[in-house]
């Protein structure tokens, strides 16, 4: 439960260091700390369409940062700008406070790993790793040295004769990281780095690539699709939609306090009721619910009475109860209309009066529930003051 | 082994034999003793005995080669580029029209190529001087417009095959755009490469229609003078240097079928 101690919220409020709170591991968390990667007001147009649309980022050294958004959002032009494959129609982009705007990709210090690996197919897993080094005119014994390490690192010396189409995909996977890992860049860009591989190696991989980049202490940039891989891997994550760049927190912020409808609905499943703020209690709001009720929330941004407001509540941050509590706000009585049994948890939709289904998730304790819910049954929803978060569109 | 119905097989005989009856005819014919072509009287090495000496056939192949080798290899530059332009390069101004112009020469009849090609030699010797008189150069360049062409063709569905992340990759890791070329895409496109070669060499080496049109006295290509001698009554020489001309084209697939495999 410690999620929900998690105290600081908005970008405003967390951008004032408590010394209290202040860890070395969270540099964004530094006013004075510089950005190995900062991305100025980029735009970049192909043709009428914006794939990115005034995106401005920090981005600090040794982080895992990830791009998460739908197909088309705008996440891969932004690494591809990053890797210099693309040129901004506007803004300027600064690594490790050069200027690298309008410097070709072969002279930047990044290296990129692909989304469909790109190893080049008439070479060897020795010389492809190797590619880069000879770019650098490396001295031949260096060259064989450094190939070696990134071998052993991967463990695929055994791989090292072999040409890409005797490989498997997370062979093939591993070839590729170690390609764009043999020029130690200060920062790698990976393009859906697990996207190719089945669920179960993604999952080996997910931790396996978090430890090689703490042990190498680079900055990755990752692109991903995939919610629970960004959850999983990132130090930060940037949500993006339609070329913008909706919300940049820490897995945590964005899953327990989303600043808006969208990343709210994009991670995770969630419930949104709609409202009005009729009454101010010292840290809470009280809203008028479109369900009929009244919610009583914890409001982390002042709003005015009146506000239209939408209160988004997790699954799990839902109770079930039989009989109603006495406080008369935050709930809501229903009927059990769908139940899944997942087995570690249970999820279960519930017809409320209004119409509304709400859903919410209860975990399998006992083997056996002894008042195990059942089809039409009616219960009431309830939740606390500091379940949800309050969000104004 | 699988066992399969006669009539498949039947097809597949008549369909080779369809094919390979007249050449297998002719080589078998090369070996005749008997000046008339079609009788045959006995086994003999007497016609590729009479074509080492025949100093007119062997010119003519000689300079065939000659043209064919050039054109090939010139066809293949500019095919690629050609190529790399337009899969490569994006929306350029003028991309249409260098479609139109490079499919234009597959699908225009040889008799107009060879007749405009006339014009434009004949145009510019009176202006500029050159080219002097037809021959050599004009033959090779006639055949050039049209085979860079199929080289074009070849080459670019094998571009846009490439997976373009392959280059980008290499620029990534460091390389510049001429070591990328040199590097990774020419490797990659190699065979295309080779297949457009033979393509143009073997274009250029039957070509007779082009060739009458811009050759001029003392340039006589093979086919040229197989054609004419052919009305004066085939020799049995002719049937020699054809065989000689399949066993090296044949060779010629075997040794791209071969190098291509090893890749």
């Amino acid at each position: 439960m410690d999620t929900l101690e998690v105290q600081p919220l908005n970008e405003s409020r967390r951008l004032v260091p408590s010394p209290s709170d202040r860890r070395p591991l969270e540099p964004w968390q530094d006013p004075k700390a510089a950005p190995y990667v900062r991305i100025e007001r980029v735009t970049k147009q192909f043709g009428d369409v914006y794939a990115v649309d005034d995106v401005s980022l920090n981005i600090f050294q040794g982080e895992f940062f990830s791009l998460l958004g739908s197909s088309g959002c705008g996440k891969s032009t932004l690494l591809r700008l990053l890797a210099g494959l693309e040129y901004p129609t506007s803004g300027r982009i600064y690594i490790d406070g050069v200027d690298v705007t309008d410097v070709p990709p072969y002279s930047r210090p990044v290296n990129m790993m692909f989304q469909s690996y790109a190893l080049f197919p008439h070479m060897t897993v020795e010389q492809n790793i190797e590619f880069g080094l000879k770019q650098d005119r490396l001295p031949r014994r260096e060259r064989a040295e450094r190939v070696g390490e990134m071998l052993d690192l991967l463990r695929i010396t055994e791989l090292r004769k072999r040409r890409p189409d005797q490989l498997s995909g997370g062979q093939r996977q591993r070839v590729a990281l170690a390609r764009s890992l043999a020029k130690h860049p200060k920062l790698l860009l990976l393009d859906e780095p697990l996207g190719a591989l089945d669920k179960r190696l993604r999952e080996n991989t997910q931790f396996e690539l978090v430890n090689l980049q703490e042990r190498l202490g680079i900055t990755f940039v990752t692109v991903t699709h995939d919610q629970e891989e960004a959850m999983t891997m990132s130090s930060r994550i940037a949500v993006m939609d339609a070329g913008q760049i909706m919300q940049v927190d820490t897995p945590t912020a964005i899953y327990e306090f989303p600043n808006g409808r969208f990343v709210a609905e994009f991670i995770g499943s969630v419930n949104l009721f709609e409202g009005k703020i009729v009454e101010i209690q010292g840290d809470d709001v009280l809203i008028e619910a479109q369900f009929g009720g009244l919610m009583q929330m914890r409001s982390l941004q002042p709003h005015p009475i009146g506000t239209p407001v939408v209160v988004a509540i997790r699954p799990e941050k839902l109770r079930l109860c039989q009989t109603p509590s006495d406080d008369g706000v935050n709930r809501l009585q229903g009927v059990v209309e769908d139940i899944a049994y997942l087995g570690d948890v249970s999820i279960y939709r519930i017809r409320t009066g209004g119409g509304t289904l709400v859903e919410m998730t209860l975990t399998n304790i006992q083997p056996r529930t002894e008042q195990a819910l059942t089809w039409e049954q009616e219960v009431w929803v309830e939740w606390s003051p500091t379940s949800g978060v309050v969000l104004t569109e | 082994m699988r066992r399969r119905s006669w009539p498949l097989l039947s097809v597949l005989a008549f369909g080779y034999a369809f094919l390979y009856v007249p050449i297998l005819l002719l080589i078998l014919y090369s070996f005749n003793e008997s000046r008339l072509v079609t009788v045959w009287s006995g086994f003999s090495f007497k016609w590729y005995g009479e074509l080492l000496h025949n100093r007119q056939l062997l010119d003519a192949a000689w300079l065939s080669v000659r043209i064919a080798a050039l054109n090939a290899t010139i066809a293949v530059v500019l095919g690629t580029l050609a190529a790399n332009a337009l899969v490569r390069h994006g929306r350029f101004r003028g991309r249409t029209g260098l479609e139109l112009l490079l499919t234009a020469p597959l699908v225009m009849p040889d008799v107009i190529i060879g007749l405009s090609m006339l014009l434009l030699f004949v145009a510019l010797q009176q202006t500029i001087g050159w080219p002097d008189g037809r021959g050599f150069s004009t033959i090779t360049i006639a055949h050039i417009t049209f085979s860079m062409a199929y080289v074009a063709v070849v080459v670019r569905s094998r571009l846009a095959r490439m997976d373009s992340s392959l280059e980008e990759a290499a620029m990534d890791l460091g390389a510049r755009p001429l070591t990328v070329y040199l590097r990774i895409t020419l490797p990659l496109i190699a065979p295309a490469l080779l297949s457009g070669w033979l393509l143009a060499f073997t274009l250029s080496l039957d070509d007779l229609v082009i060739a009458s049109f811009v050759s001029g006295p003392g340039a006589t290509t093979l086919p040229m003078v197989i054609y004419s001698s052919v009305r004066m009554g085939v020799s049995p020489q002719i049937n020699a240097l054809a065989s000689l001309v399949v066993a090296l084209v044949a060779l010629a697939v075997v040794i791209a079928g071969v190098s291509l495999r090893r890749r």
